[in-house]
Formats: structure tokens, C-alpha cells, sequence
């Protein structure tokens, strides 16, 4: 009469146990579904008696109900498939109930039985693990996914049938699929000796990984500020362990994980027509990480940055500023990680060719002040490098050769970032980038000769205080790439110029 | 002096494959070369009260264009005269005919008077005598500042509205030259080049004339506003066009003509095919004025104007010093505008002089460093040291030299 299997439902990227009690009874055949089921829970109900029956297991012809404990948080996703129908099973006596403590369950099913490949299967396994149960009984496509928690007994199932058989004592996962698929896919590694000339951007991608500063490109069409942005990742010291098991549970509640451990750095770049939830997460029902928590730990690369809708790119403030982004319902707030590189790009005007040599542009000055202006503000202010990228002729482009590849750049990276860390010990921050502004000055430790060329560019440059502050941050990291202690002249100068397009403020005289 | 043609080198006229064929570049601009004799306002045109009353009332028409407003005076003899011809239908558009018994002068002249301008009509002793060599003379202009007959010599500078930073040092430069020389600048106040060549005058105390294309009253563009009223202080802003017109496009090719008419030669800085300043060389050329020409580079879109009127033979100028040379007046400033290297004093770096002396055209920072044999780093601070001291500059991803003096 009575069945209770434990399920997991994900709330952000948090699992939560939930035990699934269901009950045959009296009454017109029927399945009612209790305990603040979601749209997508709400769908099991159609899916559950024919997988059931087509698995050779038997439809109790009575009322169901199933009931989702505990009840106050709703619950979503397609993973309550195998578990409801486990519980009804278990209700009408068809599987015996000793394993079922031990296990939580998740997948959802076909109309056949199968187990089908479920998004969010490495929160259920975590919160399994937290759970202290024995293991999880999990789709064979997530079984890679959840095989990362460690301790814990993965069983990877094909189908309804399966899984009761694996209850029933009858059938166990082969040696083969627990293996599951370790084979990692050789991706095409991207490299940034593949970038010819651009030695200017190549240099400033190195100082944006060495000091976790973010990186805006201004360019034609055609300069190659898309294929330098792509190369960002591979230049960036590697993730550890701890950071890759963030990314892949981000990337296994978004449904984009295609095995186990996500261990490239994810690079991100999402269309300009991007809503706001979907850059910054949410979404009616389930809520979804958005891009910039997909880009957790990765890059974030915004092409036309000022096509963007203008709350998307507001909403951008809080993860650059805290590193996650905090999503608030009626229901309560959920919380996605979000520490990225930004990395935004945007041709200098409307047509794109302004202060092209070989391209005359066609934009009223007004326009392209209208344009930059769109660019400019609280956003721009907390990305610290900022670079103009030609588009280089074909003259320009000969007799260049290759640049270095990216391993022995991202050597000179990871030498950088281990000085930052022993520069700034005991500090909440462990880059440059990430140094309040007003402490800048205090950290940076500039020689006499550097303070003035600083005094100087004050001077002639115009520079505002924001504009000091980042000079100052970009400076230390290019000390830091050199080994020095302090910051020399060439330095700061070197920091100066990645002061690149004018803003809005800077042009009021356009001519 | 540059009054007379003494002392300034015979220039061959200027051969414009244009003239020869139907199908040569477009004419833009109205009326020019259109078939007609030249013709000359009547004596007292404008001689009563009555005339300058009319003449308001009329300027108002547009149907009457300045060529034919001036046919009709050769048989009319007078603005008031005019006036009464379009009042009984003889001529303008009927539009025009009730507007101008809609218009009256009492209420038109406060207008003028607010904007602390005056109207210049032909017969004044004000009104610039080489305008009447026009094909369509302007009966009038509005004229704010002046006054006019001592705002003398002039030279125009004109070119694109969308120019270079190095096109707006070079044009400020011009200017700066001119204007120590005692010559008064003439532009059209618009973006660009033009706005650069007023500004260099004004920067080195000359005298310079805006001419709008649009009503007295109306600054524009907007962004000028500040500069058009110092103009008006220290030199004339003036139009042909009465109170309250908008500045619309087609009015700009016209007042062209009249920067070119009003000076003794017309420079074009900088202009992309099919732009204002080729329309301004044209009307030059029709009046018989000089045309100089600052050439750029053959890759560049805006040099294509400079250099096809220097390939028509146009003069070419390479700075301030060819261009007061060829005026006859006396030279005291640097020959090019290249930047050379003389400037070096203790404080350069031998990685500044290295970085500045291979930085012949605009480069990216990584093709200099290759120039150079010196490391990326190295260049990039060089470039922005010289960066801070003026003498380069970065536009679009790419150093430049700055011209001399333009910082």
C-alpha cells in the first residue's frame, strides 16, 4: 500500500533530499501528485504509467497518490520520473523495499522505460553523499557525473526494468558501463600562437590572465577581437579540483554537461539579444544558471557589448563585483556562483571603421558619441584594460610570425598570480583586479620614477580617479609579469596605454 | 601683400576632365555653370528704406534662387520693384507669393537685431566685391561681427566633416600660420576640418569668418555653439539665408560658393569622393580663386579629393611654410609638418628616439617593435611616453606622430 524512495530536487545548484511517499488505494485509477510538484514534475504523472507498463511492471488500476516531502520547497525537474514510479512499484509490492533506503534516485523515463540522460545529476549525487547514503541510481549517460562524488555507489541504469531488477537482487550495472565512458573527448585545443600580429592585444590577454583584470576590445569588423577573446581560457592557469567540481555542477544543472569533469576553462559568449535572466539566471519555474554563472570560472565574452540590452549589462555588477549572482523570488533567493574574466568587445562606431586608415566611416560624430555613451558608465569602470584592436592589412599581417603558444605564456601567468598571492597575504582578494580602489595606491608600491609619469598623465592625459586607480592595478600586474618588486616607469607607462578608446567624456571635442 | 598676383608662381589652370565630358564627376550645388551670361546687380538695387524692406520679404523665397532674383533685377532695377513683380504673380512660386504678403520686415527686424547681426545688401560699401564674381552672387548676408571690408586678406580652409586627428592638426596648423600672417581665415563652421581651421586661427589671435547654412540665428552645429559666438566677437559669422532657416543639407553646397568667393584661395585639407569640398574647389576654380590641395596618403579614403584636384593641378601643400610661400607673405614657421627631429632635448630616452624615429606612417605598436628590433614592452612604453609629452598619438589601435605644436 504504502513506498518511500528518496529523490533529489536542485534548488540553484544545491540538491535537497526529498523522500517520494506514494500510496495505492481505494478509488477511481488516478495518479495525484502532492507536495508542491513543479510544471515539470506535474509532466511525470503522464510519462510514469506508460513507462511502467512497458517495462513489464504492472499499473496499480487504483488511486495514486504520490506526495513530495517535505512539502515547503517546490521541487522541479525531470529527475522525480524514476523515483515516483519507484514508489509506486514499491507501493504495490513489485519491488522489494531493502535497498530502497539506501539509494537516491533520479532520471527521467521515455514512454518505453528507458532511463533518459537527466540535467543536474551532480547535485543529486552531492546531496546523496551529504545525505549519507549509500549511493545513487542514476541514468547511464550521467553516470560520469556522478561517479565525481567520491564515496559513494554509482549504480548507472538503462532503463525502469533495470532498476528493478538491481532491487530485486537480479541485475547489477556491468564492469564495463561503471566504467562509464572515462574516454575524454580531444577537443581541438585552441591556441594563441594561432593569433598572427596583434602582438599589442596578445599582450594585453596575458596582463587581463596574469591579473584577473577584465578586458575591453574596441575594433572593426574583421580585427580579430572574437578569435583573441577565444584564447583568453587557454592562457589562464588551470583549474583545481575544487574549481572544476563548481563549474561541472553549474554545467550539470544547465543540462550541458557531455560526461564527467568539466576541466577547460568554459568561455561563454552569448548573442547580444540576450534577456537578462538569461545572461544573469532565473527563468519562470525552474531556475536556471544564467551565462555569466556558466562562465564561472571561465570567460565571459561579450561581442558588441554595447548591442546588449541595457539591464542585462546593469545586472553584470553584482557577480563582477561579489562573484555570484543572487536570483530573488516570492519563494526565497537562490544563489549562482559567478567569478569570471570579462572580456567585451565593440567596434568604435556604428559602421564600425572609425580610425580605420582604409575604411572611411560613414557616422555622424553624434552618433558615435550616442554609441560610445552606450558603452560607457558603472560597467565600463570595472574592466581595467581597455584596447584598441586595428584591423591589420595584409602588408601589415606578412612577415609577421608565429606568437608563443599559449602553455608558455600561461607559465609566465601562473608565476604572476603565485607573487600576487604572496604580496597580498592575509587579503579577501587574491588578484590585482580584485583589489578595492582605494587600497590600489597602498599595494602598488611605485618607484619615484613611476609616480611621475603618473603625475604627468594626471596631468596631460586627463586621467579621472578611476582611470588612476586602474592604471595603478594594471601597472602592479605588469611588475608582477616582469618580477619586480615595484612598480618602474616603463611599467606604469606600458599600464597607460591600455587606457585605449576615448569615452564619451573624452570626446567632446570630435571635430 | 597677397592682393596681387605678384610674386606668386604661375600655376597651370586647372585641367578638369569633368569639364570635357557629360558623364565626369557629379555637380552638385545648384546653379553653378549653368548656361547664362554673368551678370551684375543694377546699380542702386538697394537704395530706399523701401528696398531694404523688400529685400528682407524676398530673401524669405525660396523659390527665387540668387540667379533668378538677379535676372529678374536686371529688368526690375530694384528690390522694391521686385517685390511688387512677385506680389502680382510675375514670378516665384505661388507658395511664395503668400508668404511674402504674409512677412513683415518690422517684425523680421528685431530678429535680426537680437542676434546682433545686419543685413549687407549688394551696393553697401561692406559687401565683399568678389562675391560679384559669382554666377549666382547673394543679394545680401547677414553678417554678425565684422565688419567686413577689414577682415582682409582671407584665406578658406575647408575638407571633411569626419576627418583624421592628423587632418585636424594639419588644418589647425594652417590656420595658426595664416592667422600670424594677418590673413583672415574662412571656413563654414562645420564639424571637422573646418571647426580645426577656425580654432587654430582663433588659437593664435587671428581673425577668422564662419559662413553658415543656415539662418544667422542658428548655431550649428550645436556642439560649436561657443565657438561660432567667439568667431562672431573676434571675426563675422555671416549667412545669406534670413532668421530662423534650419540648417539643411542642400543649403551647404551653396554656401560653399561663398567661402570660396569670399578669399583669395581655398585649401581642401581633407575630403572623402562626392564630398562638400570638392564641391567648394569647383566653385573656386569658377571664380578664379586658387586652389591648394594637402595631399595624404594614396591608401587613405580621405585624402581622394586633395589628391585628384593635385593630379588636376591643384597646388600641393605640405605645411604652413609651402602654403605662405606660394601667398608671397613671409615665412617663419618649420617647412613640414612631419614632425622631424629636431626636438630632441635631454629628457628622450634612446628608446623614445628609437621608437620615433622608426614611427614614419601609423603603426600598430607590434609592426613598430619589429621596425625598431626592440621588445613590445619596451615600445609600447616608449610610445607612451612620447604619448604624454604630445608628440604621438594613438588612433584606432595604431601611433601616429603628432604635427608640431598641435598638442
Amino acid at each position: 500500500m504504502y513506498g518511500r524512495v528518496y529523490a533529489v530536487a536542485v534548488v540553484g545548484v544545491q540538491g535537497r533530499l526529498i523522500s517520494v511517499e506514494a500510496y495505492v488505494g481505494r478509488g477511481l485509477p488516478a495518479l495525484a501528485l502532492a507536495g508542491l510538484p513543479g510544471a515539470g514534475i506535474q509532466d511525470a504523472r503522464e510519462r510514469v504509467r506508460p513507462a511502467v507498463e512497458s517495462s513489464g511492471l504492472t499499473w496499480p488500476l487504483r488511486r495514486v497518490v504520490v506526495n513530495l516531502s517535505p512539502a515547503g520547497i517546490r521541487k522541479e525537474g525531470p529527475g522525480f520520473d524514476l523515483p515516483i514510479a519507484l514508489g509506486v512499484l514499491a507501493a504495490s509490492g513489485q519491488v522489494p523495499t531493502t535497498l530502497l533506503g539506501a539509494y537516491a534516485f533520479a532520471g527521467e523515463l521515455s514512454l518505453k522505460g528507458e532511463l533518459v540522460g537527466t540535467a543536474g545529476i551532480l547535485p543529486v549525487a552531492m546531496a546523496a553523499a551529504t545525505g549519507r547514503l549509500k549511493g545513487v541510481v542514476v541514468p547511464e549517460a550521467n553516470a560520469a557525473e556522478a561517479s565525481l562524488v567520491e564515496g559513494l555507489d554509482v549504480v548507472p541504469a538503462p532503463s525502469l526494468a533495470a532498476v528493478a531488477g538491481f532491487l530485486r537482487g537480479s541485475w547489477s550495472p556491468s564492469a564495463e558501463s561503471s566504467v562509464m565512458r572515462a574516454t575524454r573527448q580531444p577537443s581541438r585545443e585552441l591556441d594563441l600562437a594561432e593569433v598572427r600580429g596583434q602582438g599589442m592585444a596578445r599582450r594585453a590577454l596575458e596582463i587581463a590572465a596574469a591579473g584577473g583584470h577584465n578586458l575591453l576590445m574596441v575594433g572593426p569588423p574583421g580585427a580579430g577581437k572574437t578569435m583573441l577573446a577565444r584564447r583568453l581560457p587557454t592562457i589562464l592557469p588551470a583549474m583545481t579540483r575544487q574549481e572544476a567540481l563548481e563549474v561541472t555542477r553549474l554545467h550539470s544543472v544547465a543540462g550541458l554537461l557531455s560526461g564527467g569533469l568539466v576541466e577547460a576553462r568554459p568561455f561563454r559568449s552569448p548573442h547580444h539579444s540576450i534577456s537578462g535572466p538569461g545572461l544573469l539566471g532565473g527563468g519562470s519555474g525552474f531556475l536556471r544558471p544564467g551565462e555569466v554563472s556558466l562562465a564561472h570560472h571561465g570567460v565571459l565574452f561579450l561581442d558588441e557589448m554595447s548591442e546588449f540590452r541595457r539591464d542585462a549589462l546593469e545586472g553584470l555588477r553584482q557577480p563582477l563585483e561579489d562573484g555570484r549572482v543572487i536570483v530573488a523570488r516570492a519563494a526565497g533567493a537562490v544563489e549562482f556562483p559567478a567569478r569570471f574574466a570579462l572580456v567585451a568587445a565593440s567596434n568604435p562606431c556604428p559602421c564600425g571603421f572609425e580610425g580605420d586608415p582604409q575604411r572611411l566611416c560613414r557616422c555622424l560624430p553624434n552618433r558615435i558619441l550616442a554609441y560610445r555613451q552606450r558603452l560607457s558608465g558603472p560597467l565600463l569602470d570595472r574592466i581595467d584594460i581597455h584596447l584598441s584592436v586595428p584591423r591589420l592589412s595584409r602588408a601589415e599581417l606578412l612577415g609577421t610570425e608565429a606568437g608563443e603558444p599559449s602553455a608558455v605564456v600561461r607559465s609566465r601567468v601562473e608565476e604572476a598570480r603565485a607573487r600576487q598571492r604572496s604580496n597580498l597575504p592575509g587579503r579577501p582578494w587574491t588578484c590585482n583586479a580584485q583589489m578595492p580602489g582605494g587600497l590600489a595606491r597602498r599595494h602598488a608600491r611605485l618607484t619615484d620614477a613611476a609616480e611621475s609619469v603618473l603625475s604627468v598623465a594626471v596631468e596631460s592625459l586627463a586621467l579621472s580617479g578611476r582611470g588612476f586607480d586602474r592604471a595603478l592595478k594594471v601597472a602592479r600586474t605588469i611588475a608582477d609579469l616582469a618580477g619586480e618588486e615595484r612598480i618602474g616607469a616603463e611599467h606604469m607607462r606600458e599600464a597607460l596605454s591600455y587606457r585605449g578608446v576615448p569615452s564619451a567624456e573624452e570626446m567632446t571635442y570630435v571635430g | 601683400m597677397i592682393g596681387g598676383s605678384a610674386g606668386t608662381p604661375a600655376r597651370v589652370r586647372l585641367r578638369r576632365p569633368s569639364d570635357l565630358s557629360a558623364e565626369g564627376a557629379p555637380r552638385r550645388g545648384g546653379q553653378r555653370r549653368a548656361d547664362g551670361p554673368h551678370l551684375s546687380w543694377p546699380d542702386r538695387f538697394v537704395d530706399t528704406e523701401e528696398d531694404r524692406s523688400a529685400l528682407i520679404v524676398l530673401l524669405h523665397l525660396a523659390s527665387l534662387t540668387p540667379r533668378r532674383f538677379l535676372e529678374l533685377a536686371q529688368e526690375r532695377r530694384t528690390a522694391a520693384a521686385c517685390l511688387r513683380a512677385v506680389a502680382d504673380g510675375e514670378c516665384a512660386s505661388g507658395f511664395d507669393r503668400a508668404l511674402a504678403g504674409s512677412i513683415r520686415p518690422r517684425e523680421v527686424r528685431p530678429r535680426i537685431e537680437a542676434c546682433r547681426a545686419r543685413l549687407v545688401a549688394v551696393g553697401d560699401s561692406e559687401y565683399p566685391p568678389g562675391l560679384l564674381e559669382l554666377f549666382d552672387p547673394p543679394v545680401g548676408l547677414f553678417v554678425r561681427g565684422g565688419p567686413l571690408e577689414a577682415l582682409t586678406p582671407r584665406m578658406s580652409i575647408v575638407g571633411a566633416r569626419s576627418c583624421s586627428p592628423a587632418g585636424r592638426d594639419v588644418a589647425s596648423a594652417l590656420a595658426r600660420a595664416l592667422a600670424q600672417a594677418g590673413v583672415c581665415v574662412v571656413s563654414g563652421g562645420a564639424r571637422g576640418i573646418d571647426t580645426a581651421a577656425h580654432e587654430g586661427a582663433l588659437r593664435a589671435g587671428g581673425r577668422t569668418i564662419s559662413v553658415l547654412g543656415c539662418g544667422i540665428d542658428i548655431l550649428y552645429p550645436g556642439q560649436n555653439r561657443a565657438l561660432l559666438e567667439e568667431i562672431a566677437t573676434s571675426g563675422a559669422v555671416v549667412s545669406e539665408y534670413p532668421p530662423g532657416t534650419p540648417a539643411e543639407p542642400f543649403r551647404f553646397p551653396a554656401r560653399n560658393r561663398i567661402v570660396a568667393a569670399l578669399s583669395r584661395g581655398v585649401v581642401i585639407v581633407e575630403g572623402a569622393t562626392g564630398s562638400g569640398s570638392m564641391i567648394t574647389a569647383d566653385h573656386a576654380l569658377d571664380v578664379g580663386r586658387e586652389v591648394f590641395a594637402v595631399p595624404g596618403a594614396v591608401t587613405s579614403p580621405l585624402a581622394a579629393v586633395p589628391l585628384s584636384l593635385i593630379r588636376d593641378g591643384a597646388t600641393l601643400v605640405r605645411g604652413p611654410a609651402d602654403l605662405l610661400g606660394d601667398l608671397g607673405l613671409p615665412v617663419s614657421v618649420p617647412g613640414d609638418l612631419s614632425g622631424g627631429s629636431s626636438w630632441w632635448g635631454p629628457s628622450a630616452s634612446a628608446a623614445e628616439q628609437t621608437v620615433w624615429e622608426a614611427l614614419t606612417v601609423a603603426m600598430a605598436p607590434d609592426s613598430l617593435a619589429r621596425a625598431a628590433g626592440r621588445p613590445l614592452p619596451e615600445v609600447v612604453s616608449a610610445l607612451v611616453g612620447l604619448e604624454l609629452r604630445g608628440k604621438v598619438r594613438q588612433v584606432g589601435g595604431r601611433y601616429e606622430r603628432r604635427v608640431e605644436g598641435s598638442a
